[in-house]
């Protein structure tokens, strides 16, 4: 067996080792409770605040604060071939298949590490402080070449057990440790270890953004000194579908049109003017227009919550068009000058000296709508209803502005930062659906054990020159049936059966799915070029075959028509409300 | 030499009427390896080969027709053939295969493990081989098994650790050959145990063959709970011991180095115990014998041993399908 399972009763102490086998131990327990009770004891036992801080970190956000604005971005590519040179086996030979036996490049690595005399060869076990690890992965994010990076970690890994390559790699991925232990855990573990509410350290975590320091104010007790700061984002108020929610009354609720755009945060301070994603990463670099925007109105300091839509000549253009700009730092005169980007505000948390969220909406919007006068700042418009008569006009009429739909918000809700509940409801039509065809089914866990209910769907290019393959995949999708539709679902895919690799079945392209989604978008890393956003099951075409299923064609088109279909433009009941013309400049 | 896969599991020598794990009319002599369901037949119209414990197991389970039995080393000679049987260490009875001819020698390996478990009769290979049919399920570097005095150590750990929180284990493995080996590694311990009775019935066979299971009786719903259970996970998922409410359950498998299958599976424990020889026990092998061809079956990875056995010049193909 591996390092970590040989030992339950370890020392305690700040190595990166004691961090590794006491996440491979939550690992092994099966119970919630145990799990939390193994993870405060952990806590517990580190002496010193930075320790605290590193290790509540990594186990519940990744190698940085997600406040920070600091990521690793490393391709699993790079870590995983720089793995197969470390155990000396072939890339494509060896390493896939065992990746793909597993499931996991990590798990994979784990075991390569572990198994093979020239990897256990090349290592000492150096015990790596917890503050060490966090330097290199500074070291890994502060540069940029694959080799770079590569080096990085071929010297980290001699120095570690391989349980300690696998904890090292999840956590600099940011992806889940696959522990069964979520960020909710950490926080529980937090407030066990230091006998404190598990609601005042769900707040103080919710408020500061950071799991590390949340669990060094818990330590010494000084919960009470959280507070929001400006730079410091806060974790977005999320809506729930309409669908899922009896509304008792309509009029407690405004509407607002949900724009086809990036939701974004923006903190202010004089001419200090940061934007940040959903995902809590900084993204000012991308929008340099929207940046001199606000840095040049003399705002009081000031935390606003909106939308980053592309929009020219009146008009709101789509996601699809804005994805050019994302993730691009720095963009050149001509991106902005073809794609120029505007923040239209829905919401303010901070002004001037003090949060706001713990307002009402309606007060909120008070102080926005003052701010948006008074500066000229451009602010979605917001729509009384009283009946399903007014959503469903204000619905098609969004969708002819291109817009996603409607927003219902509760006027007496405050921003319940970091939640989806009731208090803010999105109003949305299906982008569209896609008879798409089964290639691969997963195993699910939980509830549905054993069972395969987790797929992979593909796309038909059988007569398309670009391509090889008859089928390629387009998207991943989770189906939610009865357990009768289930079993026979469960059942063809016996049959179907070609393949098997771990976890992962790989089947005759026979069972035909209907698939419907929100949007296309392109990605270029995916071997289609476009990915679904949300793609769920709508139907088993049981009477359908693999001749019946759409084509990438198909998806090029879908795609093109709803980049290129006619919007009304701005200049008349618009979606926002802004005086003047919107003109850019670089601040 | 004509090497043919024949049938489900089956290989076929057709120039020398002799078929392993396979009966059909084109093989006048049919050898079966060992007792497991996917190598055995259930009936035969003309005697099969096997060992002894072989076909114990096999009439236990099912098998209603005959057989003649052959002692390990001790040669037949079919035709221009010589046969003889070499210890396989994967199960009780457990055979490979070892023809000899003019045009060289065969070996069939069946399902066999290197170092044997120690529920069987060992692990004995003939010296000089020229075409090595070898299966090949653990064909990959993640698979290397721990030595049977840690595994044996695991084992007994999670039996009394268990207990001793006042929960009943169980062990899921399948219910002839791993069962056996489970309660063989059990048996210091003293403590009892029940066992499922599809492989119950089984247990005696192997104490007639020496191999000590401790003590055991066949499972009881209403008196199992604090006694150590063995069975299988089909039957764990079809009501065994559910009354049970305070259970932990092992599983013994080499597929349990796969992380995922403890989500799975819902198990507590995962115990890489396999009664097949790990990748690097096949690759040492296959460069011990230094045949002229190895014939790779039962695995989705044969690319990956083929790539190592290049390395060693050592030439090899996968037996891949071929229909009869």
């Amino acid at each position: 067996m591996l390092s970590g399972q040989d030992d339950k009763l370890f020392i305690m102490d700040n190595s990166f080792r004691t961090l590794a086998k006491t996440a491979q131990n939550i690992l092994e327990t099966r119970s919630k409770n145990s799990k939390i009770a193994i993870c405060a004891r952990y806590f517990r036992e580190l002496e010193s605040n930075e320790d605290l801080n590193r290790a509540a970190q990594f186990l519940g956000e990744g190698a940085f604060s997600s406040i920070s604005g600091r990521r690793v971005t490393i391709g699993s590519r790079t870590y995983s071939t720089c793995a197969a040179n470390f155990c000396e086996i072939d890339y494509e030979k060896v390493f896939k298949p065992a990746k793909t036996a597993l499931g996991s490049s990590s798990e994979a690595i784990e075991k390569l590490m572990h198994n093979i005399a020239a990897a256990r060869a090349k290592r000492t076990q150096a015990q790596l402080s917890l503050s060490q690890v966090e330097s290199i992965y500074k070291d890994i994010a502060h540069v940029s070449s694959r080799t770079d990076k590569q080096e990085i970690l071929r010297d980290t890994w001699k120095q570690m057990t391989p349980l300690e390559i696998k904890f090292f790699i999840r956590i600099m991925t940011r992806g889940s440790l696959r522990i069964g232990f979520e960020s909710r855990s950490v926080v529980a573990a937090i407030s066990q270890a230091f006998n404190k509410k598990v609601k005042d350290v769900c707040y103080a975590h919710m408020i500061m953004g950071s799991i590390g320091r949340t669990a060094v104010l818990c330590k010494n007790d000084q919960l009470n000194k959280a507070t929001f700061k400006l730079f410091h984002p806060l974790s977005f108020m999320l809506a729930s579908s309409i669908k899922n929610c009896a509304i008792e009354n309509l009029s407690d609720y405004i509407a607002e049109e949900k724009f086809d755009g990036m939701r974004c945060q923006i903190h202010i301070s004089g001419e200090r003017v940061e934007l940040y994603s959903r995902d809590l990463n900084d993204i000012t670099h991308s929008f340099p227009e929207i940046v001199g925007f606000f840095a040049e109105r003399n705002l009081p300091d000031l935390v606003l919550d909106g939308e980053v839509c592309v929009y020219k000549n009146n008009e709101i253009f789509p996601f699809q068009l804005l994805q050019k700009r994302m993730g691009r730092k720095n963009p050149s005169k001509e991106v902005i000058e073809k794609y120029p980007v505007l923040f239209i505000a829905y919401d303010v948390l901070f002004y001037d000296s003090g949060p706001t969220f713990k307002k009402t909406l309606i007060e909120r919007r008070k102080i926005l709508t003052k701010l948006a006068e008074q500066f000229n700042l451009p602010i979605s418009n917001q729509f009384e209803i009283t009946g399903k008569d007014d959503i469903d006009e204000l619905f098609e009429r969004a969708l002819a502005h291109g817009n996603e739909g409607l927003m219902l918000k509760k006027k007496e809700s405050t921003y319940e930062y970091g939640q989806r509940k009731k208090s803010w409801l999105k109003v949305k039509k299906p982008g569209g659906t896609l008879d798409t065809i089964l290639m691969y089914a997963h195993a699910g866990g939980g509830k549905h054990g054993g069972d395969y209910s987790d797929f992979t769907l593909g796309i038909r290019v059988a007569e398309d020159e670009r391509y090889e393959e008859e089928f390629i995949p387009i998207g991943k999708a989770y189906a939610e049936y009865t357990n009768e539709e289930m079993k026979k679902l469960n059942n063809r895919i016996k049959d179907l059966t070609v393949e098997k690799y771990g976890p992962t079945l790989g089947l005759i392209p026979e069972i035909v799915i209907e698939l419907e989604f929100d949007d296309i978008q392109v990605n270029k890393r995916t071997k289609a070029n476009y990915t679904l956003r949300l793609p769920r099951f709508k139907a088993i075409r049981w009477n359908l075959g693999p001749d019946d299923t759409d084509t990438l064609k198909d998806v090029e088109q879908m795609y093109e028509e709803k980049i290129n279909r006619d919007r009304i433009k701005q200049d008349k009941n618009p979606s926002f409300h802004f005086n003047g013309e919107y003109k850019w400049s670089l601040f | 030499m004509n090497i043919l896969k024949a049938g489900y599991n089956g290989i076929l020598l057709p120039d020398y009427n002799i078929g392993f794990d396979f009966s059909s009319p084109q093989a006048q002599h049919i050898f079966i390896s060992h007792a497991h369901s996917d190598h055995m037949p259930y009936k035969s119209n003309k005697p099969v080969y096997c060992t002894r414990n072989t076909f114990r197991l096999m009439q236990k389970r099912g098998y209603k027709d005959e057989a003649r039995v052959l002692n390990f080393g001790e040669p037949l000679q079919l035709g221009n053939a010589q046969a003889t049987l070499f210890p396989a260490g994967h199960i009780l009875g457990s055979a490979m295969i070892y023809i000899e001819t003019d045009e060289g020698s065969v070996l069939y390996t069946g399902d066999y493990r290197t170092p044997p478990s120690p529920a069987t009769e060992g692990f004995k290979c003939p010296k000089q081989v020229d075409h090595f049919i070898t299966e090949a399920t653990f064909s990959l570097p993640v698979y290397k098994w721990a030595s049977y005095d840690k595994i044996t150590d695991d084992v007994q750990q999670f039996a009394i650790q268990t207990l001793d929180e006042g929960y009943t284990p169980v062990f899921l493995a399948y219910n002839l050959g791993k069962a056996q080996e489970v309660m063989h590694m059990l048996a210091p311990t003293g403590l009892p145990v029940q066992i499922h009775g599809a492989g119950y019935k089984l247990c005696d066979v192997y104490e007639e063959a020496g191999i000590d299971l401790g003590k055991y009786e066949a499972y009881d719903r209403d008196t199992c709970e604090g006694k150590i259970l063995v069975t299988t996970n089909s039957a764990i998922n079809n009501g065994f011991a559910s009354n049970v409410k305070k259970k932990r359950l092992a599983y013994c498998s080499g597929w349990a180095t796969h992380e995922a299958s403890r989500t799975q599976l819902t198990v507590d424990k995962l115990i890489p115990l396999s009664d097949h020889l790990d990748f690097f026990e096949l690759i040492h092998l296959c460069k011990k014998l230094n045949p002229q061809k190895v014939y790779i079956t039962h695995t989705p990875n044969a690319d990956v041993v083929q790539h190592y056995l290049n390395e060693l010049n050592i030439t090899s193909c996968f037996l891949d399908e071929v229909n009869i």
